[in-house]
């Protein structure tokens, strides 16, 4: 049911968009039949009918539902702040737990402990040097290192989710050494 | 048949066949943009307009070719142009110089209000005359927050005009939408999105304005779709099975299979020519390379030697061009473009000194590339030549612009 009525929301909004554009929609320029020769000489061609350009409509914009899975309320994913639960940073290029980290995660597990049935989304991010492939896989990485870590500290995996931004979110858009090391993060958005 | 490199063209002012303003716009945007898209084929040479400006007012019925053969031109276009009522009639003449003969004459009608249209069609037309297929039609998707939701750092998909001009939006869900990789027909583009939260394939029929989810809800991040040059399969990088591997699925999603199987992060998967093979990034050396194997997984061999980052390749998609251009972290620690010959594994670099430059795409005819350029939150879209010879920063719009993929 639930699903029929998102349906017919789409189809609505489909058709309102569609509605909307129908003014714009422009058929593209269509080559008709050819002007006559003007070659002087005798060596004139005949000058080719050109078939007809392919008539279609304009793009119109897909992916109309709007953006599921933004639940965990806690942070703003624009600057990253918020929540009860730090930040932890990671060397470039590395998604290894420096011991400063693993101090920062053994306070989330204890705080996780205290605050059932709270659970935790946690965001790799990567700063901006590196391909945007490269650095998915890496913060993909980094993600599942703190969450395999709180894990062995007895978090039940029903309250880990992972995912990874890559250098998609930073938390600051600078270009310098300072930026990097904030943007090699995992955040922790909490939801309870 | 016109030769590349040998022939040189005049493209004089087109002719207003009515004195009105709106006859005279067209014409100067006609002129103006068929002058670009034919210098950017980079395929012939011009006749620059001031030896132009000194041949007398010619009667475009009869032009006389000896004025045009004095100034060194050997092909002369034609044009000329008026508007009527909204819908604007473009005419266009190609003819070899020395004969008089005609090579070409078409004529084209459309709404007045976007004559740069009329341009890229006869720009086309125009290479139907040389053994390559035009550029002046293509389209470029690209990623850009220009549309960003304050305080949710959203990006969108969109196409332009293969010059950077006409973008428009192709996804609306206001969530995080990059990686966009054309289907061969032009007709479709996968993507990725995080509007479940997580990224996930989607695959958009952008004129129908549909938009099917490929890989979601089955745990782990899938990401770097690539289409097969048939359009029937896609490859991606997922992380479903616990590591990052290359996966290759058909068109709907169905019959996912993983090709890659170490501990390593493989990602950025590039289909060869003949779709029999796939390039892509690998870390199991220790630094990311670029390996290739075939659609088994099987075969699989390093392909960069030089440089201790190259990754994101990008298979030149003509056969002509054994060649994959990828992002080289070089000496200097920013990251450039570089093009390795699959034969002889020598290296060209394409970029210097424009920031950090990656995501290469190759245009279908593989002679043009583009990629974008930039630092912080400032990027834009590049497009050059294959050898690099000539870069232009794209006019592309507000906002950061990036992840440029070449389509049909």
């Amino acid at each position: 049911m639930i699903r029929l009525a998102r349906a017919w929301l789409f189809l609505a909004v489909a058709a309102a968009l569609a509605a909307g554009c129908g003014g714009k929609k422009r058929p593209p320029a269509v080559a008709t039949a050819p002007p006559p020769s003007s070659a002087p000489s005798g060596r004139s061609q005949p000058t080719e009918v050109p078939p007809p350009v392919e008539t279609g409509p304009d793009v119109r914009a897909v992916d109309t539902e709007a953006a599921r899975g933004e639940d965990f309320t806690v942070s703003n994913p624009e600057t990253g702040e918020g929540g009860p639960l730090e930040d932890i940073r990671f060397e470039y290029d590395s998604a290894n737990l420096t011991d400063h980290a693993r101090s920062i995660l053994e306070k989330h597990a204890l705080w996780l402990q205290n605050h059932r049935p709270a659970k935790v989304l946690v965001e790799g991010h990567c700063d901006e040097r590196g391909t945007v492939e490269y650095n998915l896989a890496l913060g993909e990485k980094r993600a599942r290192a703190a969450r395999d870590y709180l894990a062995s500290l007895g978090v039940s995996t029903d309250r880990l989710r992972t995912v990874s931004y890559g250098k998609e979110r930073p938390l600051d858009a600078a270009s310098n050494e300072a930026a990097w090391a904030a943007n090699r993060r995992d955040h922790f958005a909490v939801s309870r | 048949m016109i030769q590349e490199g040998v022939q040189r063209f005049a493209i004089p002012d087109c002719g207003p066949r009515k004195g009105d303003e709106a006859s005279r716009e067209v014409c100067r945007a006609v002129t103006q943009v068929l002058r670009a898209d034919l210098q950017f084929e980079n395929l012939f040479k011009f006749v620059p307009q001031s030896l132009m400006s000194a041949i007398p007012p010619m009667d475009p019925e009869n032009p006389n070719f000896a004025d045009w053969k004095g100034i060194g031109a050997s092909v002369l276009v034609i044009t000329r142009a008026q508007v009527t009522g909204g819908e604007a009639t473009v005419e266009v003449r190609v003819h070899f110089v020395d004969t008089g003969q005609s090579m070409l004459a078409k004529r084209y009608s459309g709404p007045a209000d976007n004559p740069r249209v009329f341009a890229h069609q006869a720009s086309d037309d125009v290479m139907t005359l040389t053994q390559y297929r035009g550029v002046a039609r293509t389209k470029i998707a690209f990623v850009s927050d220009r549309d960003r939701v304050p305080g949710r750092a959203t990006k969108e998909i969109y196409i332009m005009d293969y010059d950077g001009y006409n973008p428009r939006r192709v996804t609306v869900n206001r969530s995080l939408n990059i990686l966009p990789n054309w289907s061969p027909d032009g007709r479709s583009l996968a993507y990725v999105s995080y509007r479940r939260g997580n990224p996930d394939v989607f695959v958009a029929s952008i004129y129908e304005g549909r938009s099917a989810d490929l890989t979601g809800d089955k745990g782990g991040a899938a990401f770097a779709p690539a289409i097969s040059p048939d359009g029937k399969r896609i490859a991606y990088a997922s992380s479903r099975a616990g590591n990052m591997d290359i996966w290759v699925a058909n068109i709907d999603g169905s019959s996912p299979r993983r090709l890659t199987s170490t501990g390593a992060l493989d990602t950025a998967p590039t289909w060869s020519p003949t779709g029999q093979e796939i390039a892509f990034t690998s870390g199991r050396s220790g630094s990311p390379q670029i390996y290739v194997m075939d659609t088994e997984g099987l075969n699989v061999r390093r392909l960069t030697n030089v440089g201790s980052w190259n990754d994101a390749p990008a298979w030149n998609p003509s056969k002509q061009f054994g060649e994959i251009a990828y992002t080289a972290r070089l000496e200097n620690r920013t990251f450039d473009i570089a093009v390795v010959d699959i034969a002889t594994r020598q290296v060209r670099q394409l970029t210097q000194g424009r920031g950090s430059c990656e995501y290469p795409s190759w245009a279908p005819s593989g002679r043009h590339l583009t990629f974008a350029c930039g630092r912080g939150g400032k990027w834009q879209i590049a497009v050059a030549d294959r050898l690099g010879q000539t870069i232009t920063m794209l006019p592309a719009g507000p906002g950061k612009n990036e992840q440029p993929d070449w389509g049909p």
